[in-house]
This record gives C-alpha cells, structure tokens and sequence, in this order.
C-alpha cells in the first residue's frame, strides 16, 4: 500500500501532547477509552490508544503538527452517531475529538447565514435562530446530537432533504486543518465560489481529508406555512406508488417520509404515535411553503395518496399532531432498540421508482437469512434505510446479519442505485466501493485525497479500499468484529 | 503495529473480597435496551458540561456493560464516572429505545458501595449525610448553631472563616432574612365526597422548607380536594436509593406504604418531587417482596402532582397577580414523573402572569439530592449555567417543583447578588390564591 509508513505511538509523543493541550483534554487509561471504541456501527469494535479533547483549531495544528512530524496517524471524532464507523480508529493510534469545539460564532440574519465551530450540535444551530423564523435545513434524524463536523464528513441529509438538499448544499464556507497542521480557509462567506469547488471536495471526505474546525452555514427562512399528513397503506408496494404519483405529480413536497410495518411496531411500542399497528406501511408527507395555496396541494396529495391505493389518508391538526408524528419518525432508528438487542442500519439509494423491487428484494434476503429487517426511509428520494435487527451474543446470526446488508447494497446498485444516501463508506462498505467504480475511479479519488493528505494519515483505511483489487481490507480493521 | 506504547492503566480502587459481577446485580437485559446511538449525549448534563463520552448516559451504559461481562474491572475509572452521574434521568427522556437508565444506575451504585471501599473522608461524609438527612429531629440540632449565628448577623463572618468545602453547604442554608413564604390557612374540613389528597412531608423539607408542604396542602383544600395527612412519617428513601443503600430505602418504603395504605385511595403528593418519584418507584423497589409487591404497585400509581390535580378541579384564580415568571424542571418531575405542561399551564392561568421559557428549563440545576454536597465542583458549574439562563430571561420569578432545586438555584442567585426571587409553585400559588400583599 502506498501509503506513507505510519509510526506508533510512544511515550514521548505522548508526553509533548500533553504539553500542548493540558492533562484534561489527553484520555489515556483504557477504562475510559473503552467508551470510544465504537459509533453508532457497533459491529465493529477498536478503542484508540490516545484521545485528544482540544478547544480550538489552535490546538489542533499544533496537535498535527506534532503528529506529522513524527508521521502518526489520527482519526476525527465528533459524536460518534455516525453508522458507518467512520470513526472507529483503523490503524490511526490517535482520535481527536470535537466535542469542546461547540461555540456559534456568528449570526448574520441581514445575509443568511451563521459561522460555527465544528462541535456544534445540528440542533443547536436551529435552535439558535429559531425566533428570527429561520432554520438550518439538513436535519438528519440525529439531529440532536451529531456535530456540523460530522455532518459535513458525511454529506448528511434527513427527511427535508427532498425539497432543500444535502448538507453540501449549505455549506459556504469551512476552516480546515490540515493532516500537516496548516490551517485552510476554503470557500467563503458568499453565495458563489469562484475556481474549483474545494468545499465541495471536503463535504464527504469522511475525515480524510484533516479536521474540519468551523464552517459557514446557510441559513433557510422557515417556511410561512406547513401541512403534514398520514396516509395509510395495507402494504409497502401501494406506499411506494403513491410516493412516484406524488412526485410526478409536480409538486415537491418538504418531505416523504415511509415507514413499514416492523417499524410501526416499534414506533407504537415507544411513543404511542397513533400510528395503526395493522398498516403494512405509512407515509409521513409534509409540504411546506405560502399557506394560501397549501390547502388545495394538501387535499390534492391525499387525493394521490388514496388513489394509489391508501385505505386512509389524515391531516395533523395542530403543532401538537405535526410534532408527534415527526418525533416518531425522527426516534425510529432507536425506537428499533425495542425489538432487538442489537440493531445495523444500512443506507442504500436506488432509483425512485424501483422502490417497490428493492423492498420485494430486502424481504427475500430477510427470509434466506432468517433475519428480521424492517424499512424506515426516505421514500422521495429512493434513499432506503434497512434496519437489520440482530443478537451481538449470536455470532452466527451477527454474521448474517452483516452478510445480508451487503447483499441489500449489491441489490441496490444492480438496480442502477447506489451504495450510500447518507451515511457514508466509513469501514461498513468500504468492499464495496468497487461494486460502482472502477479501478480508475478509485485512483482518481486517492490522487484528489492525496493533495490534501498526502501521507494518508487522517483517517486512513477508510472510504477508499486498498489498490489490487484487494477488496478485503485485512487485520487490523475486523480485529475486535466478531 | 510494533510496540504500542504501554497506556497508562487506570488506578485500582479498595475492593472488597469476593465481589459478586455487576451482571448479577443489575438487570443484565435492560442493557441490551441501548443501541448506541448516542441521542442522549446532549440531554445529559454532566455530558454538556465535561464534554467527555464517559460522562454521558450511553458511557455510562457503556461501562456497566463491560462491568457486567467482565471486560473491565471496577477501577477508579470507572467509580469516578458513574459517581458523577446526577441520576436526573434527563437520559430517559431524550432516549427514542426506552432504556431504563434510572433503574440501571441505581442497581450499579448499589454494586460499587458493595465492593469499593472509599477513602475515610468520603466514608464519613457519606455516612453523616446518611444519618442526619433522613431525620429532622437531628437536622434541626445540626442546624440551631447556624440559625442562633444568623440571629446574631454573624453568618458572612462564619462563611469567610469556614473552609471552602463548607462554604457552598452554608450558602444552601437559607439565611432568615429572607421573606417568610406566605402560608395558605389550614385545610377546612371538606365534604366526605370530594377527593381525597395527602401531602408527604418529607425530612429535609420539612426542616428547611416547611411552608411548601403546608400550601400545597392548602392550595389542593383551595380546589376543593379533602386533605389527609400522615400519622407517622418517614423518609421516602430516595436518598438512599441514590447512595446504593437499598436495604435501608426498602424499611422506609414499607413503613410510609402501611400508612398511605390507612389513607385510602388518597393522591399521594410531596413538594418534593425526588420524593414523589421515589414512591412512585416502590412499586419496582418492592417488585419481589412476597407481602408488599402489590400494595407497593398501588401506592405507586397514586402519586400526583399538585398542578396536575389544581387543573383537573378546573381551579380558576380571581386575583389578579402581576410577575414575570420563569419555569424550571425539576429533574424528577419532569423525566421522573414526565410532569411538564401541567405547571406552566397552571401558571398562565394566572392572570397578570407572564410566562418566559427558560432556556435548557430541564437541564439539572446541579442540586440532585445530596450530589450538591458530594460532586461540588459539577455541581457548582450546572448551577452558574442555569442561573445565566434565568437570568437572560429577565424574569423576577423562577417557579419550580423541588425544594433541592430551590435552595441550589436561590444560593446561586444570592452569590451574585440577583434580585430573583427562586419559589416552589405550592408558595407561587399561595401569593397568588391569598395576594400579593395579603
Ligand atoms: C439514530 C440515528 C439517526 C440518524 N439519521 C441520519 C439521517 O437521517 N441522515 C444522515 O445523513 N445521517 C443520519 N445518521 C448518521 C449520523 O448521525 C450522521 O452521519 C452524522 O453526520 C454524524 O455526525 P457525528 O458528529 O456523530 O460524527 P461522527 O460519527 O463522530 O463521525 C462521522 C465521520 O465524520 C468524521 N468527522 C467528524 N467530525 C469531523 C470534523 N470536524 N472534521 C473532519 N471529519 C470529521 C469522522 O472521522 C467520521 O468519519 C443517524 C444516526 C443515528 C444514530
Ligand atoms: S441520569 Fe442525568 S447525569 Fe446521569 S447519565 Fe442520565 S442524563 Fe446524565
Ligand atoms: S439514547 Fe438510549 S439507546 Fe441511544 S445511546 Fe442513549 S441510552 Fe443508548
């Protein structure tokens, strides 16, 4: 492998570190560092050997300084919601964490936008303009608790993301350290970035490409005006009609939101939603924007809805409804704890209007696999979340629990879809990456990670597999799997 | 990769010989209930403090997981994080695959006091909490030479004097010169037909904060409810229950179930809400208790609160009542008891009263029971925080459910010299029934 040699940690590395950044922000007893060995991917488990809790981009360009000097590798932390394992430390001994670096800058209403540290909470930034009728609009499901940094590396999306895009689509302007330690300003304040779309390459790079410390955000007006329904479907297949009636119908809703009858269990179990436990799915439609014409838009989506086959179509009253049909949404992932004791996302794309094949096709593998799944997705944008219920006490059953997530992405891309909506590579998919590119693909993009990073030693073994066709990356990555 | 370099191992703690596992003691299945997801993080406020994942609700899970599997010895590491935990519960609400962090923590403090052995000063800081707290009688003793010091105007004296440690113990004490909360008149005798309401008075709040228990009794008399009290009262046993001293906390449950049980069907209420929580959770306590398991289940499903039952008798107030007010949670309250719209509605019904939310309104305010006098410095920062809170929101009154969170905020508030005024809601009603000025 071409990447640069990486050396191990010592006791001297250990003790300048401390130097820089004051004994409470260095976590080096194992007790502790054991809570950091996993995300919300906890398939796969690696502590690191060193943590690193820095307060400021300072900080943390001394800190990689330090490390480049002595050629070490590092791995970027933010909440550890992530689902891939983006975080777990593959052959990186040190993981820096952004979890300090949670201060809102700057907000500027007059143009739109907000400068925060890397650590904010997704949420908080909402909730920081809020009374001045604006939000920020990527709103994933984790939303309060993952960080803009974690966003960011991932390109996160949520149910809103239909109508408003991805997280790429907000991001202005960020402040990057880079794996030498050199601070970059990429983009800016405005609107239009001229020359190469550099921000734009950092969105996604899943850490890889140095340590994301503040970014400029894009600020949405809160719309005038919302109505959000429930429409009732006997079985996913008849959900997913009336999801491609919807679209092609014109309008674009805020959202569409589906959610199968495994997932409705669950749901009902925690939050007593409302939701009928007998549907074989539901959808969560909201359309947003000028009040007067939303009446007329909402009944015409019900019309769609019942006419693709919805046995019952219902419209949120007041704040109160609208809010309880979205906490169930929003809590589905976790409210799946409920139904087994262990539980693997996954996150796939296809084309729309093969939602009703890829869902056939889930069942099956479900069936040959002697697995639960069940599907709480995006449905509007084809973005699917199969979640694979397992035991980690079973070895066998986690085993096929990891082989049917990678037969669901092997479907989805044979329909044409793709690996990720959301989630990212991270070490969950990183095998397959050569389902959709190629070789040649594949060394494009280590010769783009190479400009920012040219050693690999931010996050390494991650996103993109080792060259040779050698699809399987070996030791240390599966070490504590299984 | 060639030699790692040696992590630095945790230190060991005293243990006792022949500890049982953790797995024997806590629900080892209602760990499985935790995904991982890491949606509590922010709800935790240890967690928004130390910024650090040991220190939040899906850590702390974390680690009793790999207490009860063996993966991890109970070292220093691991006692110091779960000792920081406020057992606020703010976890549970936040938490979407309903795990029972409350009645995990409980179980694993139990597990730690058993096999650790803490060094002599906590031992006996541990020890006079638990034998003065839950007694008024010797509270009262312990407190007279403060109370005589006030008297003489010689508290700041006394407090530049005493060592820092004790300072923040002096400053809950409320000094006398505070106003006299005004005290609603004793319940009259109501019609044998109208619903029957009974106050615990607890042992701390008895003491410090007596006039809550005496209007809340008066403002539930005030709505029409048939006022009961309790022939013998002991602790709830919340205190010890946070300390891990089950045993104890068990004798006290089932003295105060045989007495809620001479009362009838009586709501249970206390102006405590620790306390509340705590008797709502006898049911759970006393789940495997051959004689008590089903008394204790009822008693447990009486527990109401006050704004609860002054709404349900549709109690209309006829003064008017000019403040501006805030509303803070009380962590049992609201995660215990899942109590949030009924006060703030109770609140707006006032007219002349109104209502500024408070920013992180259910973030604990540090007070937690006794961890104010055990955890001082965690403590000490969640009060600063709630208090800039409070303040930002200009108000000249913060209403809340709990006397600890009263005492916590109301000395915070004194040290910075802050005209807000920190009331339980029983005392706000008072004013609010009786007048301002009455
Ligand atoms: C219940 C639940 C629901 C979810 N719903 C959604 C959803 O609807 N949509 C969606 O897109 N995702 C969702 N996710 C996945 C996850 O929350 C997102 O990927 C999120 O962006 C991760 O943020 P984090 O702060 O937790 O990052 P982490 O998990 O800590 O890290 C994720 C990746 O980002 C890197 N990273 C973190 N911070 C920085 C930084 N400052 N600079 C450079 N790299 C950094 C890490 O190295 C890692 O590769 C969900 C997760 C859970 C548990
Ligand atoms: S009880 Fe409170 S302090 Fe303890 S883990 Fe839960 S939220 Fe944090
Ligand atoms: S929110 Fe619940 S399930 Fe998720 S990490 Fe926290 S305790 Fe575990």
């Amino acid at each position: 492998m071409p990447t640069g040699a990486h050396a191990s940690l010592d006791s001297a590395t250990v003790a300048e570190l401390r130097a820089i950044l004051g004994d409470d922000a260095i976590v080096s007893r194992p007790t502790e560092l054991k809570v950091y060995e996993c995300d919300g991917w906890t398939i796969e488990k690696n502590a690191p050997e060193l943590l690193l809790r820095p307060r400021s981009a300072a900080e943390i360009s001394a800190v990689l300084k330090l490390l480049d000097r002595r050629a070490i590798a590092f791995v970027p932390r933010g909440a550890g919601t992530g689902l891939s394992g983006g975080c777990l430390p593959v052959g990186a001994p040190v993981m820096i964490c952004t979890s300090r670096l949670n201060r809102i800058l700057a907000i500027d209403y007059a143009n739109r936008r907000v400068e925060v540290e890397s650590g904010v909470v997704n949420l908080h930034v909402s909730n920081a303009v809020r009374g001045r009728g604006f939000f920020y609009a990527p709103d994933p499901s984790s939303q309060m608790a993952c960080t803009i940094g974690g966003n960011i590396a991932e390109n996160s999306g949520g149910p809103h993301t239909l109508k408003y895009g991805v997280t790429t689509n907000h991001v202005l302007g960020l402040e990057i350290v880079l794996p030498d330690g050199e601070i970059a300003e990429l983009g800016g304040p405005t609107e239009e970035r001229l020359g190469y779309d550099l921000v734009g390459a950092i969105v996604g790079a899943e850490g890889t490409a140095g340590i994301v410390t503040r970014a400029t955000l894009r600020l949405t007006r809160e719309p005038e005006a919302r109505r959000t329904l429930l429409a009732i479907f006997a079985d996913v297949e008849a959900a997913t009609r009336a999801v491609s009636a919807i679209i092609a119908s014109g309008v674009i809703p805020g959202a569409i939101e589906m959610m199968d009858q495994l997932i409705i269990e669950a749901v009902e179990a925690a939050f007593h939603a409302g939701l009928p436990r007998d549907a074989g799915a539901v959808l969560i439609i909201e359309l947003d924007g000028i009040a007067a014409a939303l009446d007329a838009e909402a009944r015409a989506v019900g019309e769609l809805a019942r006419s693709s086959g919805a046995r019952e179509v219902r419209f949120a009253r007041d704040e109160a409804e609208r809010a309880t049909l979205w906490k169930a949404r929003k809590r589905a992932f976790g409210a799946v704890g409920r139904l087994a004791p262990n539980y693997a996302t996954q996150d796939g794309v296809v084309p729309r209007t093969r939602l009703p094949e890829i869902l056939r096709e889930i069942a099956q593998i479900a069936r040959r696999h002697a697995l639960r799944i069940g599907n709480v997705f995006h449905a509007g944008d084809g973005n699917i979340h199969p979640i694979v219920l397992y035991d980690e006490r079973d070895p066998d059953e986690t085993r096929r629990a990891i082989a049917a997530g990678r037969e669901i992405l092997r479907a989805c891309v044979a329909m044409g879809g793709s690996l990720t909506g959301e989630h990212g590579i991270g070490v969950e998919k990183i095998s397959e990456m050569p389902l959709i590119f190629s070789p040649d693909d594949l060394i494009v993009m280590s010769e783009l990670r190479r400009v920012f990073d040219p050693a690999q030693r931010a996050n390494p073994n991650k996103v993109i597999p080792a060259p040779g066709g050698c699809v399987e990356v070996a030791a240390p990555r599966r070490q504590a799997a299984l | 990769m060639a030699s790692a370099p040696k992590s630095d191992s945790s230190p060991p703690v005293a243990q006792r010989p022949r500890a049982r596992p953790l797995r024997d003691v806590v629900d080892y299945e209602l760990l499985f209930d935790c995904v991982h997801c890491g949606l509590c993080l922010e709800a935790c406020p240890t967690y928004v403090v130390t910024r650090a994942e040991m220190d939040s609700p899906r850590g702390r899970v974390y680690l009793m997981k790999a207490l009860a599997e063996g993966a991890l010895d109970l070292d220093a590491d691991a006692v110091r994080h779960l000792d920081l935990c406020l057992e606020c519960r703010g976890c549970e609400t936040a938490c979407p695959s309903g795990v029972r962090y409350g009645k995990l923590i409980e179980r694993a403090r139990e597990y730690v006091e058993r096999n650790v052995r803490r060094p002599w000063r906590e031992r006996i800081r541990n020890r006079l909490i638990a034998a003065l707290f839950p007694y008024p009688a010797r509270l009262r003793i312990l407190l007279t030479p403060i109370t005589a010091a006030d008297r003489l105007g010689m508290r700041p004296l006394i407090r530049k004097l005493a060592p820092a440690a004790m300072r923040d113990w002096l400053d809950l004490i409320p000094p006398r010169a505070a106003p006299p909360p005004m005290v609603l008149a004793p319940p009259s005798a109501a019609s044998a037909a109208a619903p029957a309401a009974v106050v615990h008075h607890g042992c701390v709040a008895k003491v410090l904060t007596n006039a809550e228990n005496l209007n809340t009794e008066g403002a539930l008399a005030a709505a029409g409810y048939r006022v009961a009290r309790m022939g013998r009262t002991v602790c709830c046993g919340a205190l010890d229950l946070h300390h891990g001293n089950f045993a104890r906390a068990k004798q006290f449950a089932r003295a105060n179930i045989r007495e809620f049980q001479r009362l009838g069907d009586a709501a249970i209420l206390s102006a405590a809400s620790g306390c509340a929580a705590a008797i709502a959770a006898y049911g759970d306590l006393l789940a495997d208790d051959p004689e008590f398991a089903a008394p204790a289940r009822e008693v447990s499903a009486r527990v109401a609160d006050l704004g609860t039952l002054m709404l349900a008798r549709d109690y209309r107030f006829t003064r008017e009542f000019r403040a501006a007010v805030t509303y803070h949670d009380s962590c049992h309250l609201a995660h215990g008891l899942g109590v949030r719209e009924a006060p703030r509605q109770l609140l707006r019904a006032i007219p002349g009263v109104t209502l500024i939310e408070l920013n992180e309104a259910d973030l604990c305010c540090g007070s937690a029971g006794s961890y104010n006098l055990t955890e001082r410095a965690m403590a000490r920062e969640l009060v600063r925080r709630k208090a800039d809170n409070i303040l930002a929101t200009g108000a000249d009154y913060v209403v809340l459910g709990n006397p600890g969170c009263e005492l916590q905020i109301a000395a915070e508030l004194r040290r910075r010299g802050a005209p807000v005024r920190v009331i339980h809601l029983a005392d706000f009603l008072a004013l609010a029934i009786r007048g301002a000025n009455a």
